[in-house]
C-alpha cells in the first residue's frame, strides 16, 4: 500500500494577513488591562455582567452600554491539567488552563493557574486572584495568570 | 403535526472502521442506501426525495452532494443537504421528518456519513477555532507555544470537553473512575453491535483507567474514535405505510424537536456566561419533545436512550438533561446497573458515539439505533429484551450548543 500521510514542510507566515475585527468588548477589556484594571459591560435590565463586555446582553437582547469595574479576585471554575505540548510530547511539569469567574461578575476567564503543588489538591471553587506582568500595554497578555490565594 | 410519519428502514453499509482506503465516498454511502432499501419492498425509483448531510470540512472536500447523488439515487430528485457540526445526522432526519409530515413528500431518504481517513478532522476543527483566535491576534494574547493562546485552545474539541466534563464531576460529586466505568460499559456494548467499530467485549473499568490521560479528567479511552461509515434511512407517511402494508416493525416519529443556546466556546471574546455542563436547552428541547409525544413522565415512558456522548462524562450528564434520571444522579444510576442493557434504562445499548463515531452519520445513528429498538430489529444482542413502547434519541454539535431530541415510539400518536 501506498503512504497514507503526506508531509508538506512549509511555513504559514501570519502577520501576512492584515485585517481589524471590530470589537468593543476586547477593545475595551485590553484598554483596562493597561491601567491593570478589568473593565466589562452590566446589563442595566438584568444586572449579568459580562467580562469582555459586548454592547449587547445575550440574556435580554438589548443595548449595553454601562461601563463597570470587575473585582480581581474570584473562584476557580473549571481546569484540566495538560500533561503534553501541543504537538503530543509529554512534558516534565503539567500545568493547569483554567476558566474563573471574578467577584460579582456572571462570565467566565480563561487562563493559567499557579500556585499549586499537587494538580490532584486543585479543586473548584477555590479562590484566585489575579496575577499582573510588570509592564502592562494594553494587550491580552498583560494578564499573567490567576494564582491561588 | 401534520402528518404521522414512520421510519420503516434503517441501513448501515457494513461495520464502522477507522480507515477504508479501498474505496471513495460514494461507495461509501451506496451500501447503506441498498441495504436500507433491500429491507423493504420498495424500489430506488419510489424515493420521492432525499436529505443528506456529512461534517464536510472534515473530509476536505466540499458540496459532496453534487458528486455523490448519482450513488444514492438522488439524480434528478431534490436534495437537500444539511451540515450542523456533531448533530449533522439528526437536523438531516429531522428535514426528511418536516418533508414527509408537511405532505410534500410521502418517502424520503435520510443519509449521513463520514469518510474521516479522507481528511483531518483536527483540520476542520481549527476552522472553527481559527476565527476566534484571529480575533484574539488584534488584541496581543500571549504567543508562547504551550502557555498560550495555542494551550489555552486546549488542541480541539477535547481540551473544550475537559472543562466540560470537570464541571459535570464537581456538580454530580462524581469521579474520574465513574467516567472510566461508563466508558469500559459502552465499549462492551459495542461489542455486542455488529456495526460498531471500537468493540471490546468484556471492558473492565480498569483496562480504561490504563489508558493516557489526553486532558484531566479525560483520558484517550474517554474519547470517541474518528471512523467511517453511513447510514440510510426510509421515512414514509401514515398512509403510506398503510398502503405499503408495513404498519408492524415500523418506528413511529412522536414527537422531535432541536435548539440552540450561547455557544459555549467560540465565545471567549464577548463574555462567556453559559457553563458547558449547564445545557439548558437540552432540557427544555425534550419537555416540548415529551409533551408532542404525549409523554408525562418519561422516566416511566422511556425504556431506552441513546444520547450522543463524543466524551464519556456525557455519557452521565445527558440523561440528567433530558430528564431521564434526577440532576447529579446518573453516576448512581451507573453504579447499581440502571444503565446496561438488562438495566432499568438501558443507555446506548449500540456502545454510543464513545464506541463508533462518524461524525456526520453518529447523531442519524442515534434515531436510526433508536428505531431498530423499538423495530426489535438491533442485531447481534444488543437489543433490548424488555417491552419497549418509546425511545429518546439525542444528537449535540455546533460549539458545544445545537441539540436535536427526537421520541420513537411503537404505536402512532392519534390525530
Amino acid at each position: 500500500m501506498t503512504q497514507e500521510t503526506r508531509i508538506i514542510e512549509n511555513t504559514w507566515d501570519l502577520t501576512a494577513y492584515q485585517w481589524k475585527i471590530e470589537s468593543d468588548a476586547l477593545d475595551l477589556y485590553v484598554k483596562g488591562l493597561k491601567d491593570k484594571k478589568i473593565l466589562g459591560r452590566k446589563c442595566h435590565k438584568c444586572g449579568t455582567v459580562y467580562v469582555p463586555g459586548p454592547t449587547y446582553c445575550r440574556k435580554c437582547f438589548i443595548d449595553i452600554d454601562k461601563v463597570v469595574e470587575v473585582a480581581q479576585e474570584g473562584v476557580l471554575d473549571a481546569f484540566t491539567v495538560n500533561i503534553a505540548d501541543v504537538k503530543g510530547n509529554l512534558i516534565e511539569h503539567p500545568y493547569i488552563t483554567c476558566t474563573v469567574k471574578l467577584d460579582g461578575t456572571h462570565s467566565f476567564l480563561m487562563g493559567i493557574l499557579e500556585g499549586w503543588t499537587d494538580w490532584r489538591s486543585v479543586k473548584e471553587g477555590m479562590r484566585i486572584k489575579v496575577v499582573w506582568k510588570d509592564v502592562t500595554q494594553g494587550a491580552l497578555a498583560d494578564l499573567s495568570h490567576f494564582q491561588l490565594i | 403535526m401534520k402528518r404521522n410519519v414512520a421510519i420503516i428502514s434503517v441501513g448501515y453499509n457494513g461495520r464502522f472502521v477507522s480507515k477504508r482506503p479501498d474505496i471513495n465516498i460514494p461507495e461509501l454511502i451506496q451500501p447503506a442506501v441498498d441495504n436500507a432499501i433491500g429491507k423493504t419492498k420498495l424500489k430506488h425509483d419510489q424515493i420521492d426525495a432525499y436529505v443528506v448531510g456529512n461534517m464536510h470540512t472534515f473530509e476536505g472536500i466540499n458540496q459532496p452532494h453534487l458528486w455523490a447523488s448519482d450513488h444514492f439515487g438522488g439524480s434528478k430528485k431534490p436534495v437537500m443537504r444539511i451540515a450542523t457540526g456533531g448533530s449533522t445526522g439528526a437536523s438531516v432526519y429531522q428535514a426528511a421528518y418536516y418533508h414527509v409530515a408537511s405532505g410534500l413528500y410521502d418517502v424520503v431518504m435520510a443519509i449521513g456519513w463520514e469518510k474521516h481517513d479522507e481528511g483531518d478532522a483536527q483540520v476542520g476543527l481549527m476552522g472553527i477555532l481559527l476565527p476566534e483566535a484571529f480575533s484574539m491576534f488584534n488584541f496581543g494574547p500571549d504567543m508562547s507555544e504551550d502557555r498560550g493562546i495555542a494551550g489555552l485552545g486546549g488542541g480541539g474539541s477535547t481540551g473544550g470537553a475537559a472543562f466540560q466534563a470537570m464541571s459535570y464531576l464537581t456538580k454530580a460529586h462524581a469521579g474520574i473512575e465513574h467516567i472510566d466505568r461508563v466508558a469500559a460499559m459502552m465499549r462492551s456494548n459495542a461489542a455486542k453491535n455488529p456495526y460498531a467499530h471500537l468493540q471490546q467485549p468484556g471492558c473492565t473499568e480498569a483496562d480504561i483507567a490504563k489508558t493516557p490521560i489526553i486532558s484531566y479528567p479525560l483520558r484517550y479511552g474517554h474519547t470517541c474514535p474518528t471512523s467511517c461509515g453511513a447510514i440510510a434511512m426510509i421515512l414514509v407517511s401514515e398512509e403510506k405505510a398503510k398502503k405499503f402494508g408495513i404498519t408492524d416493525r415500523v418506528a413511529w416519529v412522536k414527537g422531535l424537536g432541536s435548539g440552540a443556546s450561547d455557544a459555549t466556546t467560540g465565545n471567549i471574546i464577548e463574555g462567556q456566561i453559559t457553563d458547558p455542563a449547564e445545557q439548558y436547552m437540552c432540557k427544555v428541547v425534550s419537555k416540548k419533545v415529551y409533551s408532542m409525544a404525549g409523554i408525562k413522565d418519561p422516566r416511566k415512558d422511556i425504556q431506552v436512550a441513546e444520547v450522543y456522548s463524543g466524551f464519556s462524562h456525557q455519557d452521565l450528564m445527558w440523561p440528567e438533561r433530558l430528564g431521564l434520571v434526577d440532576e447529579g444522579k446518573s453516576p448512581q444510576m451507573l453504579d447499581n446497573g440502571s444503565f446496561a442493557i438488562d438495566g432499568e434504562l438501558p443507555l446506548n445499548p449500540s456502545g454510543g458515539v464513545t464506541s463508533t463515531n462518524a461524525i456526520g452519520a453518529s447523531a442519524m445513528v442515534r434515531v436510526g439505533e433508536a428505531a431498530l429498538q423499538v423495530m426489535g430489529l438491533a442485531e447481534g444482542g444488543h437489543q433490548v429484551q424488555r417491552k419497549i413502547e418509546n425511545v429518546v434519541a439525542h444528537g449535540w454539535g455546533g460549539l458545544f450548543q445545537f441539540v436535536t431530541v427526537t421520541v420513537l415510539g411503537r404505536t402512532p400518536v392519534k390525530k
